[in-house]
């Protein structure tokens, strides 16, 4: 991977979620993304930090580092935090026979960061934490997946 | 704040509790819209027109609101894992045969909501309309 074009660093905190959308959005509209690319993008990484948030550090402080490349045709998005280690590419995918109105939300975050990237990647960080890195193409994806 | 909420009373061929959400809906607001809903609710509002069409933005999070208010408008405790088998297969039940009561609607919905509503089911069975005016007479 070629050197990040932008790095945020934010408290683990749901009012600094904006912030780092706000990130993202410039930076696909900065590379020329296709419009669907970015908002697919700008989801996955907010998936990616609410998880963070909510279910790695759990309530207690931390600190989410945000930071962006174009690699050839893609967008490269790395997430790196101190949470306890948490792979969330490893979870299953809600069951989808299950009536929508019964399921509810629950589990859909991972559902939705896969379907909105490329290319989902964890690995431990070294000292501890996490590094979740998400790629999207700048390309327009052929068909929408609705 | 990344989201604003503005409730509204209209009146159709049934009085309509109208909330708009102007902005980004996300893990910081999401228990926000939840609460409104309730009160709306409690203080004996039967028909809810979520109006999103100042909505950027939606997460997982925001689902939960949307799904929530689904739910409290039925007079149903918000999702709760511990509720009973047997109210899972009268709400499948009501899916199934499509009598799913409407008193909750959506409209408005921008594009890059509604994809994320479709890629999870919710779309499907939230009544969804172009505006404010075919909303309300719906109900």
């Amino acid at each position: 991977m070629g050197p990040a074009e932008r790095r945020l660093r934010v408290p683990a905190e749901l009012g600094f979620l904006a912030e780092v959308r706000a990130l993202v959005r410039e930076a696909a509209r900065a590379a020329d993304a296709a419009p669907d690319g970015a908002d697919d993008l700008v989801q996955a990484v907010d998936e990616a930090a609410t998880n963070t948030i909510v279910h790695g550090y759990a309530g207690r402080p931390g600190w989410i580092e945000v930071a962006l490349a174009v690699v050839g045709r893609d967008i490269v998005v790395t997430l790196e935090d101190g949470a306890p280690a948490f792979d969330p590419t490893a979870l299953p995918d809600p069951d989808m026979r299950v009536p929508a109105l019964v399921r509810g939300p629950g589990g859909m975050g991972i559902r939705l960061m896969r379907m909105a990237t490329d290319g989902l990647d964890y690995r431990p960080r070294d000292g501890g934490g996490n590094i979740l890195t998400l790629t999207r193409s700048l390309d327009p994806r052929p068909t929408e997946d609705r | 704040m990344t989201l604003q909420t503005t409730v509204e009373k209209a009146e159709g061929r049934v009085p309509v509790t109208i909330v708009q959400l102007d902005g980004e809906l996300d893990g910081s607001s999401y228990e926000h819209v939840i609460a409104t809903v309730r009160h709306v609710y409690d203080t004996g509002g039967r028909h809810l027109l979520m109006d999103l069409t100042n909505l950027s933005f939606i997460s997982s999070s925001g689902l939960v609101a949307v799904h929530s208010s689904l739910r409290l408008m039925r007079g149903e405790a918000p999702p709760d894992p511990e509720y009973g088998w047997a109210a899972l297969r009268a709400i499948n039940d009501e899916v199934d045969s499509g009598t799913v009561e409407s008193n909750f609607r959506l409209c408005g919905t921008q594009d890059a909501v509604q994809k994320v509503l479709d890629r999870t089911g919710l779309g499907g069975i939230i009544p969804s309309h172009p505006d404010r005016a075919s909303a309300i007479a719906a109900f």
